[in-house]
This record gives structure tokens, sequence and C-alpha cells, in this order.
């Protein structure tokens, strides 16, 4: 009787060859190394709990079936943070189509104006840990719109380039530039808030 | 240059997305322009910030439920591959092509058996046309104008030439 690959000893290519020939069970591993991954990835972008959930179990759905398209150009989860981000881009599509987006279209609208103001100076180091500069950013990334989150976590936290997010969001370089600045500045100025009030900067 | 674009080509530049000349001159510029060079220091920390800094979190689902959850989607979409890919058999075919066109030849022959059938007067009543009609007693004809909104109807009646009865008229 053949012996049971050692699936939680296996190293990750050699998961993903056992996946592609149709092993459920070296899947199941990809999974459960990546899973908190992919869920972190769609929840930046979306913000809400549920449907980071729905979004990266989509996510997961597609790699199985998309397995033979992966030829290792890209790390393993790379390719599958790359899978969940173009379902989280869908969804904020669909959702901008339901509903009118009278705030976006607003800031779009006072960008000009926006961006000739100052950009506030901020000391991320003055009195903070990286834990708690972390959960202020990420406190501030929630206030951002969707556009401008999306732009900033696809350049951050994905690292894509100018060209690649443009693609992605079916828009131009340049808008990709201004959105990325808008956000930068947008959450400077709501840290500042922050540590203001929590009386850690003058 | 405008301000606004000022800012986002030094962005682009702290970014890594300007580069060769362009991004020499950019530089040039900054190490001899106070303003630039500060808003080139504000861009830095401000882009600094964000560096490493995705907050880690858990799925919020038990690791053995969010995995059949999974496996649920894979059998049921695989399902669902197979029936699509699986041969449509040939009474399927037949309804699913065959009855439509049937459906379509036979609108179509309608529609042309209506074309070609004698014209029904109450059709005809928008362009100009007479009617005649004939009684024992009276005869009528008329005439109606669509384009004038105007009927002209003719009686002809037989009148009684009798004394009495051309009396009465001209009374």
């Amino acid at each position: 009787m053949p012996e049971e690959p050692a699936y939680s000893s296996a190293e990750e290519p050699r998961l993903v060859e056992w996946a592609k020939v149709g092993d459920m069970q070296a899947f199941e591993e990809l999974v459960s190394r990546y899973r908190d991954r992919i869920y972190v990835r769609a929840y930046s972008i979306m913000r809400n709990e549920d449907l980071a959930v729905d979004l990266s179990q989509n996510a997961w759905v597609k790699a199985w079936q998309r397995l033979d398209q992966f030829h290792g150009e890209a790390s393993f989860p790379t390719w599958l943070s790359r899978i969940v981000t173009n379902l989280c881009l869908d969804e904020l599509r669909r959702q901008k189509r339901a509903r009118m987006d009278s705030i976006e279209a607003m800031e779009e609208a006072t960008g000009p104006i926006e961006n000739r103001l100052e950009m506030e100076t901020v000391d991320p180091v003055e009195g903070l840990s990286r834990e708690e500069l972390r959960e202020r950013i990420d406190a501030a990334l929630a206030k951002l719109s969707d556009k401008h989150r999306t732009v900033i976590v696809l350049y951050e936290f994905e690292q894509l380039e100018y060209r690649e997010i443009a693609e992605k969001m079916d828009t131009s370089i340049g808008t990709v530039m201004s959105r990325l600045f808008y956000a930068r500045k947008r959450l400077a100025s709501l840290l500042k808030e922050t540590l203001k009030r929590d009386g850690l900067i003058e | 240059m405008n301000e606004n674009e000022i800012q986002l080509k030094i962005q682009a530049l702290l970014d890594g997305e300007l580069t060769g000349s362009e991004a020499e001159d950019l530089r040039a510029r900054i190490e001899t322009d106070d303003r630039l060079r500060e808003l080139h220091a504000r861009l830095t920390a401000v882009r600094g910030l964000m560096d490493g800094t995705e907050l880690p979190r858990t799925l919020p689902l038990p690791g053995d439920f969010h995995w059949s959850q999974i496996a649920q989607a894979i059998e049921r979409e695989d399902r669902e591959t197979k029936r699509l890919a699986r041969p449509v058999p040939r009474a399927n075919w037949l309804l699913r092509w065959v009855m439509p066109l049937a459906g379509a030849a036979c609108l179509v022959l309608l529609l042309t058996l209506q074309l070609n059938a004698p014209p029904d007067l109450g059709i005809l009543l928008s362009s100009d046309h007479e009617l005649e009609l004939s009684d024992d007693e009276i005869d009528v004809m008329t005439y109606n104008t669509g384009d004038d909104a105007m009927s002209i109807v003719w009686l002809d009646y037989a009148i009684d030439l009798r004394p009495d009865t051309l009396q009465l008229w001209l009374d």
C-alpha cells in the first residue's frame, strides 16, 4: 500500500504539484498555510469581515479551478493574493454600480483643491510603538474612500506598480498617482488628528 | 509644471516610478529649491508611515469550517462544470432549437397571411373613399376624406310628387 504523502511537512511547490493533479488534501494544506494572509488582503480592501470571508473563500475556489495556469512566475501566495484582489475589485465595482457614490464623486471633484492643501508632517515614531502605529494606520485606512484605500493597498501591500494598478482599476496612471497622493495626504492628516487627540503630539 | 504636477512627480520619484533624465532633472530641482526640498521631505515621511504596516489578522472562522466551505463550493462547481459539459440529448436538442424555430416560422406565416388579406373597410377609413348604401326608399352615398377630416353624405330620396305631399313639403 503506497504511503500517504506528509502534507504538513511538504514544501509548497510539492503541494502545488500534487494539488494540480487533483489532490484535495494537498490543496487543504495550502489553504491552512495561507488562509489568514488571503483573508487579510480581502479585509484590507473591503473593510468588512463577512465580505472578506466570502471573497477569500471564492478566491480559493478560483485558485483550485485555475491551478493549471499557475506556472510559478510569482510565489503561490502572491498568485493567490492577486486572485483575491481581483475579486475584491470586482465586488467594489458591483457595489459602485448598485449605489450612487456621491461622497466619492464629491471627493473626486474636490481633488485638485485638496491637492493644493499643505501636506501634514507626522513623526511616526514619536511616542508610538510599531504595533500601535499599525493599529492607528489601520483605523485611518478604514476612513478612506474605497478608491483611495484600494490604491494604497495595491501599492503598499500588494506592491504593484502604477501601471499595474491602473490596469486593475480600469483607470489612467495619472489618476492612480493622484489618488495615491490624496490617500497618503489624508492618512497623514487622520493620523495626526489621532495622535493629537491621544496627546501623543502637540 | 504646476504645484499639483510637481507633487505627483516627486511622489513618483520617491516610489521609484520616475527614472532617467526626468528623474535626474527633478532631483536637481529639489536640491536647489527649498520649497521642493520641504515637499520632498514631507512626502518621504508620509510614505514611510505605510512601510510594512498592514495589520496582521486571523480569519474569523475555525480553519476546518473554512475548508469545508471551500471544499463544498469546489464540489458544487465541479458538478456544474460536468453537467454543462455533458452532450445534449436529442430530445433536448429538439426542444432547444426546433421548437422555437417552428414557433417563429408560424408567426411569420401568420403575419404574411394577414398582410395579404382583402382590405377591411374599417381599416381603410383613414384614406379617401366612397361608400354606397342602398335602401328601398333612400339611396345613401358618403364620401369620407381623412385629410380634411370631412364626410359628405348624399341622400337620394324619391319624393312623392302628389299635390298633398308637395303641399306638405312647401309648408
